[in-house]
């Protein structure tokens, strides 16, 4: 059967190549470990399914961001745990500020800066992590959201927008203070 | 096009989207505190590990299947793999059955009355209600863990009762995810002997039904079980 196989990576090749890079990528757009995991496992098993139909992938990166983002919106609407942001936020604060208040004040306005980023429109949250934290470009962020380029970046630049304006209160009182 | 919106070019700077000195003001610099860093590399490699295991069981190279024929809910094809049944489909012909097995499970479809001949014999025995369970294995490989929870649930569904999709969310201990449980038992595999007709919308009405001819297939095969419909 081999000889008529188009020549497409294995699809192992696949995991070995972006299955760490798909799980920063869960992991940062679902606040952390348990959840990410599950995703992860669910994506790349969405993927295998939809290989043998999808016979030229010109980006298969692309591909399995657009998967693996459809896979973490599922996981959201199925009212997945919650608690792991806050849990979580104490290993990523791990290297302690020298001072207690500082760390206190600093601490409390990275919860509010992930609670705002949590509360950004699916899309939004999903486009800015793709263009800061995994540095995809514009083409491959509208592929993986199904978007043209413009509106690729219009997320971006809305996602921003918003967080700066739902957290400038935040902001005013560290000023006040 | 869109109109270009603008942002702070020191902002612009930090996404990478131009060059000069990036942002460094109080939401930048959190946001780089939450996100830049991502999981450990033994997290990634934990991650890695468990897709690689999930994937290696996944994979038959070789299925076999046969026609249980003609019935009550039209023809029916079933496929098993080296670990048991692994489809079964309302397909219009042998050739539309063989081209959704190929895509769907990746592996070379083999009619095999020896092989798919027990499956094919205990289905066909079912639907001429002369037979209320089955004793095969299945093949649950291609399943992510929601969802074989959730086929795995609407198979301790006694024969003759139904419940509701929201029923069957708490049951698995999501509670509030019955859109997402709908959607499993919409992509069962395995229907009929995977028993995904008996879960029903909380309204009482059918809900839906993805073989062949909708909820009219899966409202025969609930009268075939002796199941009470309120409506239809």
């Amino acid at each position: 059967m081999t000889a008529s196989m188009p020549t497409q990576p294995a699809f192992e090749d696949l995991v070995d190549t972006y299955s760490g890079e798909i799980f920063g990528y869960l992991w940062r757009l679902l606040g952390g470990r348990p959840d990410a995991e599950d995703c992860l496992q669910e994506a790349f098993l969405r993927a295998l399914r939809a290989y043998p139909r999808t016979p030229r992938l010109r980006n298969p990166r692309a591909w399995l961001y657009r998967i693996a983002t459809n896979t973490a919106r599922s996981h959201l609407a199925r009212g997945a745990r919650h608690l792991a942001r806050t849990a979580d936020l104490d290993a990523r604060l791990a290297s302690p500020a020298s001072w207690v208040a500082d760390a206190f004040d600093h601490r409390q306005r990275l919860e509010a800066v992930a609670a705002a980023v949590e509360a950004l429109p699916p899309r939004q949250r999903a486009a800015l992590v793709m263009r800061k934290y995994q540095e995809l470009d514009y083409p491959a962020i509208a592929e993986a959201l199904g978007c043209t380029e413009a509106a690729a970046r219009a997320n971006v630049y809305q996602a921003l927008k918003k967080l700066r304006h739902r957290l400038d209160p935040v902001a005013k009182t560290e000023r006040m203070a | 096009m869109t109109s270009r919106q603008t942002l702070d070019p020191s902002v612009a700077a930090w996404l990478g989207d131009s060059p000069g000195p990036a942002s460094e003001d109080p939401l930048t610099s959190a946001l780089d505190r939450l996100y830049a860093s991502g999981p450990s590399a033994g997290e990634v490699e934990r991650a890695r590990n468990r897709v690689r295991k999930a994937l290696s069981g996944a994979q038959p190279a070789v299925v076999y299947y046969d026609a249980v024929g003609r019935t009550r809910v039209g023809p029916v094809f079933v496929a098993v793999s080296d670990r048991g049944v692994i489809a079964v489909e309302f397909a219009a012909s042998e050739a539309a059955f063989v081209r959704n097995l190929r895509a769907r499970t990746g592996a070379t479809p083999v009619r095999s009355r020896q092989q798919a001949g027990e499956a094919s014999r205990q289905l066909r025995e079912y639907l001429n209600g002369k037979r209320t369970r089955f004793a095969l294995p299945l093949d649950l490989r291609r399943m992510s863990d929601f969802q074989r929870s959730v086929l795995l649930a609407a198979a301790r569904i006694p024969r003759g009762q139904v419940t509701t999709y929201a029923q069957l969310a708490r049951r698995i201990g999501r509670p509030g995810a019955a859109r997402a449980v709908g959607q499993a038992l919409g992509h069962n595999p395995i229907p009929i002997i995977l028993p995904c007709h008996r879960v029903l919308a909380s309204d009482g009405s059918l809900g839906g039904y993805t073989a062949r001819d909708g909820v009219r297939t899966k409202a025969r095969l609930l009268r075939l079980e002796g199941a009470q419909l309120l409506a239809e």
